[in-house]
Formats: C-alpha cells, structure tokens, sequence
C-alpha cells in the first residue's frame, strides 16, 4: 500500500521577513517571521517578494488552516477472520489515522562567551521533531562559496559532512523539552561566518531565514544581505577588510594554517557580543490515531448495534445517517436517538462522541433497527476537518449474507467536505473566493491611490494563480494513482529479456568507474587508462566510466566551463578520442561524464555577479535559475535542488535544452562516446534528462541522485522507502531512459556490514531493501566513487568489508559498477572471480533474488536460482536439493555458490 | 560530484539585482511598444495595457525569454486582434463527478478554478456522464453532483460549457447507466459490434436510435428526456453562467463509429462496426431495396484488421474494393447512418433546448490517420464518406449548419512535422480542410486539442486560432489534472493564455486603469521616465 502524503510536495518551506524596515539599515529589528509551506517552484517570486515588501499578507495562502489526515486500514484480514471470531459481529474494522496539525514554536539562536576566544552558538527548536542542523562557514576572504566545511574541531560529535560544503548535525534533546545543539566557535580558525538551515527530518522540510540561509557572523565585514543574525552594533566600522591583504588568492585550507600561526593580527572579531534571538516557527505535526468501528447483531432484539471508538484527541461528532434498499443514500432513522444527536439540515445526524473516563478518546453506540442495510458516517474533529473513508463516507453494511468487504486499501481524510455537507461547503467557499477577490480590488484601489506601481499589483495576482495551482497540483497528484512496485514489474515483464535501452544497456553490463578524486594528477590519465584496456575487458567489464572531459575550473572536472573544450587535467581531446577508441576496439563501452546541472560562467554582469558564459554556448543570465541569489539568474525556478557552488542551469529554457541536445550528440560523434554518467540530476527535472537521451540516444545511462537516506538519532532507520522512492520518482521522471546509482543499497550495507545487522538486508515484503528491490532493471549498485572513497573519503564503505559489499551487488540484480581503486588493489582477485561468475552465470540486471536469511549476523540469497551466496560471519549452506552447490569464490566474511 | 576549488565570486547585492531587472524589461517593454503601435498587438487599444502585458511577463521569466526568442506567436501581426477576442475554456476532468455522485478532489478544482480565473481564462467545460445522472432507472435523474460544480463555477465568476456524454469513459471507468448496462446484456445487439463480434459497450449503436430498446423507449427519446432535466435544473443557470451545450454524438462524445474499438495504438485504420443486429438488418434492408440482396449478407470482407497497415489489404488500396460499385453501396449506407444519427441527436437537442438562448454544440474527430493514402480509411471506417471523391463532411456540416449548431474540432495542437512518416497522416491539412467545409456553410467552428500532450502544441494552436478567416472564436482546453497543474506544464500554459490575450485584471479595476494610465501619458513615453513611475 502506497500513499503520496500531500506533504511530500510542500517540503519546501521558507520563513518569509515582513518586516520593511529592516531594508537598508545596519540596525536589526526584531524578527517577525511568518513561516509557509510553499511549492518549491514559488521560490523565485518569493525571493523577488521578500525584497519588495509588498502588503501581500492580506492575499495571504490560507494552509494554516488546513488539516490534513490520512488515513489507512491496517489490515485487510481483520474482515475475514471477524465473522469466526464472534457469530453476532457483522463488522469490525480499525482504521489508523493520521492527524497532521499545526505546532507552532520558536527556533532560537544563542551566541555566549564561555571564556575568551572560547564562545559558543546555540541553536535550538521548541517543536519536537528529528530536526538537523545543516551548516557551513565562510572563512575570511572566501569570495567563491557561501559555504565551506568548518574545521575539525568545531563540528559536534554525531556530525556527519554532507560532501565538502556542509556539516549536519542533529539537534539534541534538552531536559526542558527544546532541540538543541551547541557549536564550539574556534576564533583560531579564520571562520568569518557560520550559516545554516534548519532541517525537518521527518518532513524533509527546511527552514530557512527570510528565504535564504541563517548567517550569523563572527567578523564585521560580512555583508548584510537581510539574513544576518545577531546584534550587529558592537562591531566597528566596514573596511576592516583591508587589513588581510591578498587573501582572496589562497583557498581555505591554507588560510587556516596561516592564521593559526598568527591567530591575532589578521581578523577583527572585537565586536563580538554575545546576543539570543528567537523566531517564531510552525510546522505539522503527525499524529498517529485510529478509529474502529465494530457492529453488532443483538440476538434478542434484533438490532444492530455500532460501537465506535477512537483516540482522537477533543470533541468528535459523528455525522450519519443509516442506508435502506440497498441504495447508500443517506437517510434519517427513525428515533430513540443516542444522546447528544441533533438533526442536521433534515439530511442526516449529528452525534458527539462521549469522552472516555481516562481522557484517551472517546467512543459511542448505536443501537439501529435490525432491518436496515447500513450506517453510513463521517467523523467531524473541528469546524474544518473532516474525516472520511478516501474520500467517501464510512460504510458499516449490517447483511451478513453479503459478502462484500469493504475496501481495505487506504482511508483518506481530508477537509474535503462529505456530500451531505455540499451546500453549506460551497458557500463557504464562495465567501472565501468574493474575499480573496475583494481583496486583490481593494489592494488595486489602494495602490491606486498611493499612485504605486500596479506592477505589484499584477505580481500579487501572478503570485495567487501560482500558489492555487500548486495547491490545485499538490491534490490531485496525490489523488491520481501513485507509482506502484507492481505496475514496473509488469511492465519489465512484457519486455523481452535482451533489448537494449539506454536506462539498461543490454541488461548484462558490468561498469567500471575508471578513475578516482587523483586521476587528473599526472595530466596522462587517458593514456595511462588505455593500458589497462585489454586487462579491464578480460575481467569482464562491459562499460567503462571515463571522468569529466570539460575544460574545468576544478581540476577534477565538475565544475565546466566551456563544455566545447575538451582539453582537461586528464589529457586532451586527441588523448580521449584516442583511448575511447582503444576500449570500442576491446569491446567496452565508455560513458562520458556530463555535468548538466551547473556551469562556471566566463563573465561578470553588471553587477559583478558571474553568470555569463563565454565559449561556444555563450549564454547570459537567463541560462541560470533564477531560485540562487548568490547568481542572480533570470531563468526560471530551478526544478531541483540547487548545487551552491556554480550557477546552476535553467534547463527549463528552450535555447538551453537545444544546445544541450547538441553538445551531447556532438559528445557521441566527435568523441564516440556511448552514454551517459550525469552528475548531480538532483538539480533538474527527470523529465528533461528524458529529452535528453532521447535526442542522444545513448547506449547506456547513468544518473547520480545523492541525498541522505533517513536516520533517528544517528542510526539509520531500517525503513528507507523515502529514500529510494525519490531515487525512484526521479527514474520515473525520466522514463526509464536513464538508471540511477542506488545510493539506497550503499547505505544499507554499510549499516549492515559496519554493526553486524545482517536483518536489514531484506525488506518487509522479503525483497532487496534498496532500488534494487523495486526497480532492479535501473539500479546501478556500488559501493564507492571517486566522492565516498578515493581521497576524499565523504561517506567511506566499511573498512576491510568492501569485498562482502561486491559479493553482494556482483551476485544480485541490478547494473554493478565497480570503483577503479578496488580492482587495482589487494582484492583484484576476488572482484576477478566474481565478475567471471556474474558473467558465466549470465546473471542480468533484472535476475530473480530470493532472500533465504537475513539474521543479525548472517545474509544469504539466491540469484535466479543458480548462484547462492551468503555475506557476514553466521553460519550458511545452500538448501540440500535436486540442486547440487558447490563453492565458487570465498573469503573473509562471505562465500558464493554455483550451481552444477 | 565534488568541488574542490570554488572559484566564482558573487555580489550579495540583492537591491541592485532588483533595479537592474527593472531597467532590463523597461528597455524590452520599449522596444515591444514602439514596434506594435497603432498595430494593437494586445487585447487593449490603451497603451497602458500594453505596458501591463509586459511588465507581467517581464516579471514570469519564461514569457520574457519568448519575448526575445521572437517566437511567431509574439510578433505582432495585424491577426493578433482576432486572437485577442478568442474564448479560451478549460476542461475539467472527466471524473470530477464520481459514479456516486460525489465531487471528486473538490478542493483542488476549487483552486485551479481560482487560478484560471485570476489567469483570465473565460470558462470551464464540464463533462455531465449519462451514467452518473440517469444511472439507477430510466427517467430517476440524480444532477446534484454536477449542480454543486455550476454553482462552483458560477460563484467564481467563470462561464460552464456543458458537455452532455452519451457514451461512456473506460477512464476514468464511467460507464453507460446501469440499467442501460442490464439492458445490453441481456440483448447484446444494443452496442457496435465488429466483424468478430466484439461489443464496443461505451456506446449505443447508431442502428437502434428509433427502436425501443430502453424499457420501451427509443435511445433518442431517452436523450430527448435527459435534454428536458438538463434544461430544466439549470434552468437558474442558462444564458448566464452556462453559455454553451455539447451534444453527445457517439463514441467519446465524437461523430463516428467506434472504429477502432479500444485498440489504444491505432496502428491501422480501424475496421467497419457494422456486426450487430440491428446494423445487419439494416444493412440488408438497403441491399435488398437497391436489388442487391447478396451485398447485405455482411461488411466488407476483404477490409484490413485493426493492426493491420491499411494498404496491406484490397479493401483500401488504389482502385481497390472502396472505389468499386459493392464499395460506393456499403460505404454510402455505412456513412448514412452516421449523418442520420447526427441530425436526429441535434433535431432532438435543438428542440429541446430551443429558446434558452444558449449555443449548441457538436463534436467531429480529426480523423488525420491515414489521411494521405487516396481511401483515406480512417474517415472511412468512422462513418465518413461520400460519393465519386466529394467532400466527405459535407453533409454532416449541412446538418449542424440547419440546426444552427456550431462544431468543435479537436487536434488543433497537431503538426505534421510531429507525425511519425509512416503513419501517412496530415493533421494540418485534414484542419484546413474541415475549417473551409463549414466556412463554406457558416457553422462556426470552435477548437479543442487533443487530449494527450504533443510537443509544440502550445505554438500550433496560436497559429491555428490566428486565422482569423476560420473564425475560430472559442478554444477548450483539455484537460485539468495533475498533468495540467504540473510546474512545467501549468508555466507554458500562463504563457499560452498571456500571449492569447491581454492579462486581464478582475472588473474591479478598471478606475486603476484609468489611474495608470494619466501616469504613464504624464511620465512620456521614454524609458527613463518610466523608471520613476
């Protein structure tokens, strides 16, 4: 059972400053912030609203209000075995409900001097919530990022980094019930600023200030962008800058080195005070409750008698009405009515539900004469929640003989109004459309007479029409049918076995990722690849990863510039031309890696900002978002997450998405490469990524889709549907014209192997727990890149389990990919044996698993019947069968069966 | 992906940012202006409402990109008046009113309602399903559903386009009502059946529009009673919110057979429905009166099956089985009961609705399969034909201009250059083609795409609603949904509706029009006296 929650949509949420006079002053009024839950693609008028200040609030989008419950069924099974239980129980059913609500609290942020040069910033939340603490810094004289990992020493203990940008770290819980957590401010180290977000786990919310990060600043000549926090009045004048000459030049590590040999004379911090500043917050809040309902066939008196129970906190007032003649309109019984029910508009009852003694709900009987078919009710919380059954009314059938049962799949709550209520909703919502139009003319007059600009005006109203059709959007896309397990499976069924797709290759590849974070070192990295050509093509491997081609401004390549140059840290494009050349002539195909999401533009627009491009692909500024302040973009909203670093690209402009379309083709003929790795798809919409391999046509794809999987307290949560349903959503997105790399599986191992708890590898329903139990054929397994491991080691595979890790993805379904440095290292051999047997087994990215144990200490399954293998210290032998087992390859930790 | 060198510095000069996007779009709205005067590119003929369009799309950014991209539909040319008056309605799903009769996702409705009003856009067409009003027995009609969605609409302030449905939707799975449904199986010969005997249940066959097959009433007496409900509820509504009825006029509310069944790849060109009782005995009726009693023992035999390419059999081909004498008979019949049943829907519906002062209307398919073989088996598997070469829709338009009915066309976002080579299909020229038959005859013509989303829809439709000789006044859109609200599509549809016609602000502020316009005349026409406004 799947539900979208509508939530899922509104994850974007953003504390929005109506404070005018804050603008252009240096001196901080008290906040107000007025939290929202938006659609993420609001975010570019609200970057221009905020800074405008316009009265908008009187237009205001009304989701405070809302309420929104979801409710599901537990079991289908509970209306089967009701009628063994007890003769007389004609129905029993218990729906669990989910309440969200609106909790409203403070975040709060603290600056204290614990001792000199020892200070410390607090950050903390009343709600309570698994909430994270996504931060930075800024050290003195960056000019290039915003943010920047902070030193080692400031980073709490349970802080994980978040690639080399960003540090999270959850908030604690306090005795006094607020979140917390504490940053020890190192004034050693040249950190000029710290700036963050706070980020709803649960929720995947994040809370920004006034639109933007929270900054609070720790020397004075940061600039004020309107998100500082903190008292700024102690500090001294602007142009302290000049005291740390040539700083730009050096990058932040050597800056640090620098200062801590001299810690005093280069950073002004003297204006250092100490302030608390709090900001009010909302967020929703789930609740999980349930209502059963349970009916009753008296014997003696022939009624029927309908308990109701729930724990639903407050008042709940039951609106029914019973069903004759087998039709479900509702109709008034005939009295004695139970106590507290009044008659409602002649159409059907109202009954409030009696409090229960211990304050834990409340429940009701109905005693109904025993000929009637059924009771039909919806439950009433407030004036303007409503629960019913997905989106019909509640219905108790009294025959016993009718064996209908009743839909089991998902109640569903919502303030959507129950038919009998239609004339009362429809004029309450009529009023609320004569306001909210009354007051977009009332605002027009007003600006009228201020002889304003009616732009603003106009703006309001594009604001209102994209705010409605992003509610109007969220609905029904949580209403129409969600992706479902079961309808991929069946639509993998009708394809025959081998066809070749770019989001598959032929479904028998093996990838090498042939580079690592140190490759573009020797300058000869493609003439040194070529060497091994002949030995990768012997192991097994059918595809080989080549790195970013571009000339770059990181010599690593991610960070492109002119995407026509391909001369690189890594060779020239002759070098390139030449080794794709040598791996076709052994039989592999290469990918080249594109980086679509951001480019580093050539020139600085009027206003200093860089973001016009030169080269080739000479694009201004409405090539890039326009949702990145720190680009001034004058595209659109970004359709994804935005990677901070560089101006990220507006693929939603066609003249984009053209020369896209022909820097790829022109990938694939001049260079002859024959698919794709993307870098960061997180940043734009799957369905442009479609339009892309559509028009490129690759032989294979790969996207990298990398966000964190969920954890509480620190421990990774055995649940990761989330996770890889976005993975998954994005795949979709695309059409399943490109895989993904199943970031899901890597982090699951890594629990697994790194705590010794083997049970996480199979999920409820006894599959692969990652993408590649719900979408094996677009899985790419892994269990390093060039990011996690290499140098750089960002989210490092358990230490010395790397070979259970390959016995895991080389053995399962799903697309392997196997890191350059692990084959040229002491496993060379082991990998060696398990590619030989991957591909002497033709097992295939769509092979059938059958998990056989999944215990604390042991993991062990069989592929396509023919491969059995086990990972982790625990005790396993393939079942004694017709099948005759023997070893095929083994070593620490792991063992992998054939079949004879 | 990592970094690890960062190197592009940016300005945190957020108000500067601000002034320079104004000075930007002034200098566009300049050079717009300058090049559409006296030409009228906008709705309005004050140049304050010209400045307005602009500043809008200056502010929505995928408009401003189209600005300066110089796509055609931008370019101000003299058409751009008629343009500027086509009525734009959008549909709303076909589930908005579930079998039960509840409003489905109300909430959402409600709030794409909202959006396409402030949008400016005139109406909502309203698919009305015979299977959810007259669902439980013949005459006991249930319009509560429906009701509570005029009044919706009407409390809005947008126009409702009824579409009355006599056929019923696979998706969102309505059917006909459930008396009809029990009624079919128990005589089957009530729906299109093919030569297989397959049964096409959404629809009643055009062979029993007179017989009394529905508890004793005829199929069109039945619709002449669901007309006079119709009327009669809303009578509250006519002439004011609902300015325009959709007639029902066979297989998805389109004129023809169902030809294809539900045969969703119409690779071939569909085959002949023609298999159930009642056609039959038709069908040797007329051979039988034309003295060919042998040509009425059944439909062609030599036609092509449905995933079969329409020339691979004699049937379709060049001097094949369709141009000889047996061809001209069975297509003259085929074809004649399609007219017949058009004109006895419409007679029926023109009657009943005669006097409310309210338009109606009728849709044809754009049957643009196919189209450049010389047979063109499509039309004619639908139902349409004609004699010796002449225009095939002629004498269905002859029937909707005597009813004073207007057409809808759907597929006016179709291009040629998007259709696959081997299809043989030319849906531009098909359009001509119908739009030249009912200009010949005065019926008015009003446009719908198709339902599934096309690349460069949003451009074919602007060119085809900018000939102004095809005097299309009215455009439905199809369909709201989740699609429809989807950030990337609801952005190009903003854009669609902005270049159509001017923003249209609510009818409040017409003394702000006013207003801005002494400040636009006071400040000049120069650019950097607009800044200070």
């Amino acid at each position: 059972m799947s539900t979208v929650p509508i939530e899922s949509l509104l994850h974007h949420s953003h504390l929005r400053h109506n404070s005018r006079t804050c603008r252009g002053t240096r001196s901080f009024s008290p906040c107000s912030l007025n939290l929202r839950s938006r659609f993420t693609s609001s975010n570019k008028l609200l970057v221009l609203n905020s800074s405008i200040g316009s009265a908008t609030s009187a237009l205001g989008f009304r989701s405070s209000k809302s309420v929104v419950i979801r409710a599901s069924s537990s079991d289908t099974a509970v209306v089967e075995t009701s009628q063994s239980e007890s003769d007389d129980v004609v129905f029993k059913e218990n729906f669990s409900v989910q309440r969200v609500e609106k909790a409203e609290g403070k975040i709060y942020v603290r600056l204290k001097q614990v001792k000199e040069n020892d200070w410390e910033l607090s950050v903390g939340c009343s709600i309570p919530g698994k909430w994270i603490l996504h931060w930075g810094v800024s050290y003195v004289g960056d000019t290039g990022s915003e943010w920047d990992q902070p030193p080692e020493d400031m980073r709490p203990p349970g802080s994980f980094a978040i690639k080399d940008y960003a540090i999270e770290t959850p908030l604690e819980k306090l005795s006094e019930g607020d979140f917390e957590v504490n940053i020890n401010l190192n004034l050693e180290s040249s950190v000029a600023a710290l700036s963050f977000v706070l980020k709803d786990v649960e929720t995947g919310a994040w809370y920004q200030h006034k639109g933007r990060d929270f900054k609070v600043p720790l020397v004075d000549d940061i600039p004020d962008n309107g998100n500082l926090i903190g008292a700024k009045k102690g500090f001294g004048t602007i142009g302290q800058l000049s005291n740390i000459p040539l700083k730009q030049e050096k990058s932040g590590v050597e800056v640090e080195k620098e200062s801590k040999s001299a810690p005093d004379s280069t950073i002004e911090r003297k204006g250092l005070q100490e302030f608390y500043e709090e900001m009010p917050i909302s967020k929703r809040v789930a609740d999980d409750n349930s209502v059963s309902v349970t009916a009753r066939k008296c014997p003696e008196t022939s009624k029927n008698i309908v308990s109701i129970e729930t724990d639903l906190p407050g008042d709940v007032t039951v609106h029914w009405g019973v069903c004759k003649n087998g039709s479900k309109r509702w109709e008034i019984p005939s009295e004695p009515y139970p106590e507290e029910t009044s008659l409602f508009k002649n159409k059907a009852l109202r009954t409030r539900l009696q409090r229960k003694e211990d304050g834990t709900g409340s429940f009701g009987l109905f005693s109904l004469d025993g000929k009637l078919e059924g009771l039909c009710f919806v439950l009433k919380l407030n004036e303007n929640t409503w629960l019913n059954y997905r989106g019909e009314d509640f219905y108790v059938p009294f025959l016993t003989s009718s064996s209908s049962p009743v839909e089991t799949e998902a109640a569903q709550v919502s303030e959507h109004t129950p038919k009998t209520d239609k004339e009362v909703s429809a004029s309450a919502f009529t009023d609320e459309i004569i306001t909210e139009i009354r007051n977009l003319a009332i605002d027009i007059s007003h600006h009228k007479n201020q002889k304003t600009n009616v732009k603003e005006v106009q703006e309001n109203i594009l604001q209102e029409i994209e705010k409605l059709a992003a509610e109007a959007y969220s609905i029904f896309r949580s209403t129409t049918p969600t992706f479902t397990e079961e309808s991929i499976l069946e639509s993998e069924d009708e394809k025959p076995e081998i066809k070749i797709s770019s989001g598959t290759g032929s479904g028998f590849e093996i990838l090498c990722q042939g580079f690592n974070w140190e490759s573009h070192k020797s300058g000869r990295w493609y003439l040194e690849l070529q060497e091994k050509a002949k030995e990768l093509a012997s192991l097994g491997f059918t595809v080989l990863w080549l790195p970013p081609p571009t000339e770059s401004v990181s010599p690593e390549g991610y960070m492109p510039k002119d995407l026509y140059n391909l001369n690189s840290r890594y060779g020239t494009i002759d070098e390139l031309k030449d080794t794709v050349r040598k791996f076709h002539k052994v039989g592999i195909r290469v990918l080249g890696d594109a980086v679509l999401n951001h480019r580093c533009a050539h020139f600085k627009n009027q206003n200093g900002v860089w973001n016009l491009f030169g080269g080739r692909l000479n694009w201004d500024d409405r090539a890039v978002v326009a949702d990145d302040p720190h680009f001034q973009g004058r595209g659109n909203k970004s359709s994804g997450d935005n990677f901070h670093a560089a101006p990220n690209i507006d693929h939603s402009q066609d003249f984009v998405r053209k020369d896209i379309k022909e820097w790829l083709c022109w990938m694939r003929e001049e260079v002859g490469y024959d698919g794709w790795r993307l870098d960061f798809v997180r940043g734009f919409w799957g369905g442009y990524v479609k339009d892309y391999m559509d028009a490129s046509k690759p032989y294979f794809a790969v996207g990298e889709y990398w966000d964190s999987l969920s954890y509480t307290y620190g421990e990774m949560d055995y649940n990761q549907d989330a996770h890889r349903q976005r993975i998954v959503d994005w795949i979709n997105a695309t059409s399943g014209a490109a895989g993904a790399f199943d970031v899901t599986t890597k982090g699951i191992l890594h629990a697994a192997l790194q705590k010794c708890e083997y049970w996480r590898l199979s999920d409820p329903k006894g599959k692969p727990p990652g993408v590649v139990g719900w979408w094996p054929s677009r899985a790419v397994t892994f269990i390093e890149n060039h990011d996690t491991g290499s140098t750089q080691g960002h989210w490092r595979f358990p230490e010395g389990k790397e070979m259970q890790g390959y016995a895991y993805i080389l053995t399962h379904p799903g697309t392997p990919a196997v890191f350059f440095d692990h084959i040229f290292s002491d496993y060379h051999s082991e990998i060696a044996s398990l590619l030989s047997l991957r591909n002497r087994q033709k097992l295939h990215c769509r092979s059938e698993v059958n998990i056989d144990k999944s215990e604390r200490d042991v993991y062990a399954a069989i592929i396509d019947d023919k491969v059995a293998m086990k990972i982790g210290p625990g005790h396993y032998e393939p079942p004694n069968g017709s099948k005759n087992w023997f070893v095929a390859v083994e070593g620490r930790d792991y063992k992998v069966w054939e079949s004879s | 992906m990592e970094v690890s060198v960062i190197g592009n510095p940016q300005t945190r000069l957020c108000r500067a940012e601000l002034a320079y996007r104004e000075l930007g779009f002034r200098f566009g709205s300049v050079v717009i202006s300058g090049e559409s005067r006296n030409k009228v590119t906008f709705l309005s003929q004050s140049s304050n409402f010209k400045d307005l369009s602009i500043r809008c799309s200056s502010r929505s950014v995928k408009c401003e990109a189209v600005v300066s991209d110089g796509v055609p539909f931008l370019k101000s040319t003299p058409n751009s008046r008629w343009l500027a008056s086509v009525k734009l309605f959008v549909g709303l799903p076909l589930d908005t009113v579930s079998d039960c009769n509840n409003v489905n996702h109300l909430k959402a409705i409600t709030a794409g309602l909202k959006a396409l009003k402030l949008l400016g856009v005139e109406g909502i067409e309203l698919p009305i399903f015979w299977g959810v009003v007259e669902k439980e027995a013949s005459g006991k009609y249930d319009w509560s559903g429906y009701l509570a969605v005029a009044e919706i609409v009407k409390k809005v302030g947008l126009k409702l386009h009824a579409s009355l449905s006599f056929h019923g939707s696979k998706n969102p799975g309505i059917g006909l009502p459930d008396w009809v449904e029990k009624i079919g199986e128990a005589e089957p010969g009530v729906y299109f059946t093919d030569r297989y005997g397959q049964q096409y249940k959404e629809c009643l066959s055009f062979a029993v529009d007179d017989v009394p097959v529905l508890d004793g009433k005829t199929p069109m007496e039945v619709c002449r009673g669901f007309c006079e409900s119709f009327k009669s509820v809303f009578s509250d509504y006519m002439g004011n919110t609902i300015t325009g009825i959709t007639l029902g006029l066979g297989p998805d509310g389109e004129l023809r057979y169902p030809s294809h069944q539900h045969d969703v790849k119409r690779s071939g060109a569909g085959e002949f429905q023609c298999y159930d009782k009642h056609m039959l005995s038709a069908l040797k009726g007329y051979a039988e009166s034309t003295g060919n009693p042998l040509w009425g023992l059944g439909g062609p035999h030599d036609a092509p099956a449905y995933d079969q390419q329409p020339h691979s059999s004699s049937f379709f081909s060049d001097g094949g089985s369709w141009e000889s004498q047996y061809g001209d008979f069975f297509l003259s019949w085929y074809s004649s009961l399609l007219t017949s049943h058009a004109d006895r829907v419409l007679s029926v519906a023109s009657s009943a609705f005669s006097g409310i002062g309210v338009p109606l209307c009728g849709k044809l398919p754009l049957l643009h399969q196919w189209n450049k073989l010389r047979s063109q088996p499509s039309e004619l598997t639908a139902g349409f034909y004609s004699p010796n070469g002449q225009d095939r829709y002629e004498a269905i338009v002859e029937i909707f201009a005597k009813n004073s009915c207007r057409m809808i066309i759907p597929g006016m976002d179709l291009s040629d250059e998007h259709q696959s080579p081997e299809s043989l299909s030319s849906p531009e020229s098909l359009l001509a083609h119908l739009k030249t038959s009912c200009k010949k005859q005065r019926v008015v013509v009003s446009g719908q795409n198709s339902s599934a989303p096309v690349p460069g829809a949003f451009e074919r439709i602007v060119e085809n609603l900018k000939d102004e000789n095809a005097g299309i006044d009215l455009f439905t859109y199809q369909r709201m949904g989740a699609l429809f609200f989807s950030p990337e599509h609801f952005h190009a549809f903003t854009v669609f509706v902005r270049n159509l016609r001017q923003f249209e602000l609510t009818s409040d502020d017409q003394a702000a029009e006013v207003e801005t316009k002494t400040v636009n005349i006071g400040s000049g026409s120069g650019a950097p006296s607009l800044q200070t406004a």
